[in-house]
Order: structure tokens, then C-alpha cells, then sequence
């Protein structure tokens, strides 16, 4: 009796399962050991309606064993292995092929698509042993370079393939197709608004966190929403990243390389934003890594969720730590915030009154603590328009979302091939350690940093980052040098708007 | 004088194990006593032991034969299955099926079989 080979999730990472199955005399019961989930006790309805489909019904006693033993199995991708090891202990089946077998059964033999499927491609690959998926799975696979792996219909397929009447189809090596994706909401719509859509530009083409102050009406949401036509294309490893998070929540794969964008409600709650629940599962802030994460309506998140999302946001990845076991998941996300300027939403408006107290106002920028603030590089003020500036630049759109894309792209090129060999690819990745020495700052910056930092009161880490910010600037105008003046737009950014 | 509804048992039991010779298996016991049940017929079909349990009807009847097997009498059926197949010393796999015999008003019985009534249920 040989084992046969499935997965299981821990994380993002598929873990190997080795599928025993032993069956005796007595009246039919399948028992399954091997700390299996609900999901996993209930492949033996599938599992058996699945076989008899085939014509092949089981008898007897069968006691199916998932080593190894100590760790958790979930989920319905141990059904196909599962089957195959039944039917191989029946003596229906020839030497089963070594292999990596994923699928849940339909009740007849079909075979639907899996969460997980992408990690086990990576684990079949490292093994270098063939990938035996659901045909809907066959996408994400794809992506997997190297990997050995074969799309399968139905159970029936594969018996006849291990008979060797039929071939499997390969699943093809994926080619990633750069096809410019349709803006929505197009930067040529947005009216006015110039110094917003220059620092959403500097945003995208560094990865910069950024935050929109304005008040009711005056569109951070539509220029929020606007980012997401402007950012670059993910490359073939970036679409793998995302790919690999979507697959373990089972999320269908979205091809074209567009970067993806999660806009979370504040009510959400923190295991939905953080990841984790006893399967430790990621979180919306994993599942925007390499996008954008948009927090609408900021000062009304709770306050804890906001400080959990302090260290990941700064490292690029979020430790889930439950009793059940503890995975570490990406979130290089591009933080985008929105936020009243005051309660009732009209300080410092040209026409309306603020009638929030001083109490109130101190009150509500109290909801955001500084060491957020630090960590958001870009402040933006995003004034309303009165409505005869509304009709005066009616027609009088900007530029279009695909010239701004093309600047950006041509920025971040720069960024990846300066920062290929330190292993980063935009400059908001880059550790603080790095900063200094390699953004090759001209003459005049330092002593001009020296004296504006101490008046706008910046951290050691602003500091930090306004020259990162100012690199991309500089990225933007193609400039080799960090110059004083892009420090000096960076700076700008820095100093909070109406919250300082 | 034996009672009109046992007769019309045994009948059923007689035409089930016709039928059961016909489809290729071998009888190897009838009405089989233990304490706390008995088993109509024990058959062979290739390396399954098969317990049978023999329902008969006449047409007309409200319940049909299959239905009148509830859980109860399914947990009895398993527990003197287990009996049956430790006396003998059968250590292969065995099942429990039921046989349906309508007896119709112009003398064709009808006959139905369902396989492995206990699928793979808890009876312990």
C-alpha cells in the first residue's frame, strides 16, 4: 500500500499530507483519523457518491490516516487524494503515479476548484513531482514557473489516464498580457483638484502612503478610487504574491496584472482587516498587498485596529498568531486614507461654518494618533470647489489617467532597476538603513533638511521618509540627483494641512 | 394452524430466495435465531456476505415493505449481523440488504432490492 500524496493550508503555505487508507472485513464505515476538520469528516459522503459513480462501491471497514499526525487538516482539497487511496486499497486502480492530487469531488466524480492551489503548486514544483488540480484551479496554477502540472475534469479522467488510455492536459506556462486596463473613475473627469492629483501621481509611482483631508462633497473618495487607474501593472512575481493570498481564501484569480484595490468599511472587524480566526486566515491588508488599501472615513475606525496596523504597514508583513499556530503574511500596501477635517466636516471651508468647539475639533484629530500620521508620508488637503469654480472649469478637464499611468510606470522602472540588487522594487520599501546612502542627495539638501525639520518638528523616521518621498520626486522628473526642490515638494506634504 | 400473515412471510421469504439464486448468489442460511433477532436469509454475492431482511406485502398494503424498516429495527439488524458474522468466523466485508415482495392480486410478485441499507451510518 502506497500513500498518496494531498496538501493542506497552513498560512499561505501548502504543508504535504500523506493519505493512508486501510480497509478490512466488516459492515461498510469509513473513519478517518489525523486531526481532519468538518470539511475533511464529510469527503466520505463525497468520496464514497463519487467512487460509485464510477461503478466502484466500497465495502468494508476503511480507515483512512492523513499524516502526518499532529498537524490540522481542513478543508475539501483531501478529497481526491482520499479517493484514490480508497480505490487504490480496493485494487481498482494500477501503481498510482507520484504526484501532488488536490481536488474536492462533486457526489458525480467531478471535480471543483480549490482554495490553496497555488501553494501547492509551489510545493510541487519545489519537490519537482507533477500537480494533479482541478481544471477550474488551472489559471493560478499557471503562474507557477517550473511546475509540472496537469488540469483534471473528473475523477474518471484520471482513472483513465493512470490506465493509460487517455492524456491529461498540461496546464500551459502563463504569460503575463499587459493590456492597459480602463481607469474608472478617469483622472480626465476629476475637475480642479491639481495638488491632489500630483500627489496621488507621486503616491503610485513610489508606493507612498497618502491622506486626503477635505470635507464633505469635495471628492477624496472619487480621488481615492481614481489611484487605482494609475498605478502600475504587478509583474509576473507581484501577480503571484496577490494570486497566491486570493487562492488561500479561495477568491477567484484576476488576471491582467492590475494591482488590487480593498476599500474596508469601518465597522469592519479586526480579523477581517488583520487576518487570523482558528485557520488564520489574511486579512483585507494582505489580500490589498502590492495595491491599495483605502480606509474611507478614518477618525471613525477603532482606534486599536488602527495601531495594529502600525508595525505591518511599516515591515511589509503581518504576523497572525492565534493558539492554533502563527503564519506570516504579506501586506506591502499602499495606504490610502480619507478624513473630515473636523466633526461636522467644515473647518476651514470658504463658505460653510465649522460649528464643531475646540473641545470637539481637539477631540476628533485626537481619534488619530501621531505615530500613524508619521507613517502616512503624504498629507493632502483636498478643498471644496465652490460652484462657480465647478462650472468655471467645467470642460476644462486634466490629463487623462493613461498619460499620468505612463509617467508613473516610466518612475517606477527606474525605482526596480535602481533597487533590483538590494532586492526592493519601489523606494517606499526601502529600510530606513538604506535611505541615506543611496538616494544620492545633491550639496544643498542636507543643510536645508537640517533647518526645516526642526521647525516642522519631524522624527527621525520623517525624516526618512520625506527623502524617500522626495527620490520619487525626483523619479518623476527623471532627475538623477535628489535636489533641494523636491525635498523641499516633499516637505510640503509632510506638514499635515490643516492637522498640525 | 399457523397465522394467515406468517404464511404470507414465508411465502415472501420462498419467492425472495428464488430470486436471490437467480441473480447468481449463494444461500447459505435461512432464519438464523439469536437471542434479540433473527436473520431471514444469508447470502454470498462473490466475497460479500449479505444479510438479508425479507419484507413482504400484499398489494393494497398502506406502508410499502421497505418503509417498515425504521431505524430500530436497522440497529438490530447490525447488531445481529455482528453476531452472525462472529459465530461464523467471516472476517471479509459484509452488508445488509433489504428485499421488498409486493404479492399482487394476479399472482406476479414484485421484488425489490436495496443495497447496503446502513451506508456507512453509525450504529454502534
Amino acid at each position: 500500500m502506497n500513500p498518496v500524496r494531498g496538501i493542506t493550508l497552513r498560512g499561505i503555505e501548502a504543508v504535504g499530507v500523506e493519505v493512508e487508507v486501510e480497509i478490512t472485513g466488516g459492515l461498510f464505515s469509513i473513519s478517518i483519523v489525523g486531526l481532519p476538520d468538518a470539511a475533511v469528516r464529510e469527503s466520505k459522503e463525497r468520496v464514497r457518491a463519487a467512487l460509485r459513480s464510477l461503478g466502484l462501491a466500497v465495502r468494508g471497514r476503511v480507515a483512512v490516516n492523513l499524516a502526518p499526525a499532529d498537524l490540522p487538516k481542513e478543508g475539501a482539497v483531501l478529497d481526491l487524494p482520499i479517493a484514490l487511496g480508497i480505490a487504490s486499497a480496493m485494487g481498482s486502480l494500477p501503481e498510482l503515479p507520484r504526484g501532488i492530487f488536490l481536488g474536492e469531488l462533486a457526489l458525480d466524480g467531478r471535480l471543483r476548484g480549490v482554495r490553496g492551489a497555488v501553494g501547492a503548486a509551489i510545493l510541487a514544483r519545489n519537490e519537482s513531482v507533477p500537480l494533479f488540480a482541478p481544471a477550474e484551479n488551472a489559471a493560478e496554477i499557471a503562474l507557477v514557473k517550473g511546475c509540472e502540472a496537469y488540469a483534471v475534469d473528473n475523477l474518471a479522467d484520471l482513472f483513465a489516464f493512470f490506465r493509460g488510455e487517455i492524456e491529461l492536459p498540461p496546464v500551459p506556462e502563463y504569460r503575463l498580457e499587459e493590456n492597459p486596463f480602463f481607469a474608472d473613475p478617469d483622472f480626465a473627469d476629476i475637475r480642479g483638484q491639481a495638488g491632489a492629483r500630483r500627489a496621488l501621481e507621486i503616491a503610485a509611482a513610489g508606493h507612498h502612503n497618502i491622506l486626503l483631508i477635505g470635507s464633505p462633497g469635495s471628492g477624496k473618495t472619487l480621488l481615492a478610487r481614481a489611484l487605482r487607474g494609475i498605478l502600475p501593472p504587478l509583474s509576473h512575481e507581484e501577480l503571484l504574491e496577490t494570486t497566491l493570498i486570493r487562492s488561500t481564501l479561495g477568491l477567484p484569480f484576476e488576471d491582467g496584472g492590475r494591482p488590487p484595490f480593498r476599500s474596508v468599511h469601518h465597522t469592519a472587524s479586526t480579523v477581517s482587516i488583520c487576518g487570523g480566526g482558528s485557520a488564520l486566515r489574511p486579512g483585507e491588508v494582505s489580500l490589498a498587498h502590492r495595491g491599495v488599501l483605502f480606509l474611507d472615513e478614518f477618525p471613525e475606525f477603532r482606534r486599536d485596529l488602527l495601531e495594529g496596523l502600525r508595525q505591518p504597514l511599516e515591515d511589509g508583513e503581518i504576523n497572525v498568531s492565534r493558539a492554533t499556530g502563527s503564519v506570516k503574511y504579506p501586506c506591502r500596501v499602499l495606504l490610502v486614507v480619507a478624513a473630515n477635517p473636523c466633526q461636522c466636516g467644515w473647518d476651514g471651508d470658504p463658505v460653510e461654518r465649522c460649528i464643531c468647539s475646540s473641545v470637539e475639533r481637539e477631540r476628533y484629530r485626537r481619534k488619530i494618533s501621531g505615530p500613524i500620521l508619521d507613517r502616512i508620508d503624504l498629507h493632502v488637503a483636498v478643498p471644496r470647489l465652490l460652484p462657480e469654480e465647478l462650472v468655471a472649469v467645467e470642460g476644462a478637464g486634466g490629463e487623462s489617467s493613461s498619460i499620468v499611468a505612463e509617467r508613473v510606470r516610466f518612475a517606477r522602472r527606474i525605482q526596480r532597476e535602481r533597487w533590483a540588487r538590494h532586492g526592493f522594487s519601489c523606494n517606499a520599501e526601502l529600510p530606513e538603513r538604506v535611505v541615506k546612502r543611496f538616494l544620492n542627495l545633491s550639496e544643498g539638501v542636507r543643510p536645508f533638511l537640517s533647518s526645516m525639520a526642526g521647525k516642522l518638528r519631524l522624527s527621525g523616521r520623517g525624516i526618512g521618509r520625506v527623502l524617500k518621498v522626495a527620490r520619487t520626486i525626483a523619479d518623476l522628473s527623471r532627475n538623477e540627483q535628489t535636489d533641494v526642490p523636491h525635498v523641499a515638494e516633499a516637505l510640503a506634504y509632510r506638514d499635515g494641512g490643516l492637522w498640525r | 394452524m399457523t397465522a394467515k400473515h406468517l404464511l404470507t412471510g414465508k411465502y415472501g421469504e420462498d419467492l425472495a430466495l428464488d430470486y436471490l439464486k437467480e441473480l447468481g448468489w449463494t444461500i447459505l442460511e435461512r432464519n438464523v435465531a439469536f437471542a434479540g433477532g433473527e436473520l431471514d436469509i444469508v447470502a454470498r454475492e462473490r466475497n460479500e456476505l449479505v444479510v438479508v431482511e425479507v419484507r413482504t406485502r400484499s398489494e393494497g398494503w398502506m406502508q410499502s415493505g421497505e418503509d417498515s424498516v425504521g431505524p430500530r429495527k436497522l440497529r438490530r439488524l447490525v447488531r445481529t449481523g455482528r453476531k452472525y458474522v462472529d459465530s461464523r468466523r467471516w472476517d471479509g466485508p459484509w452488508r445488509i440488504d433489504i428485499l421488498s415482495v409486493t404479492l399482487r392480486r394476479d399472482g406476479q410478485p414484485g421484488i425489490e432490492r436495496f443495497e447496503d441499507v446502513t451506508a456507512g451510518g453509525d450504529f454502534s
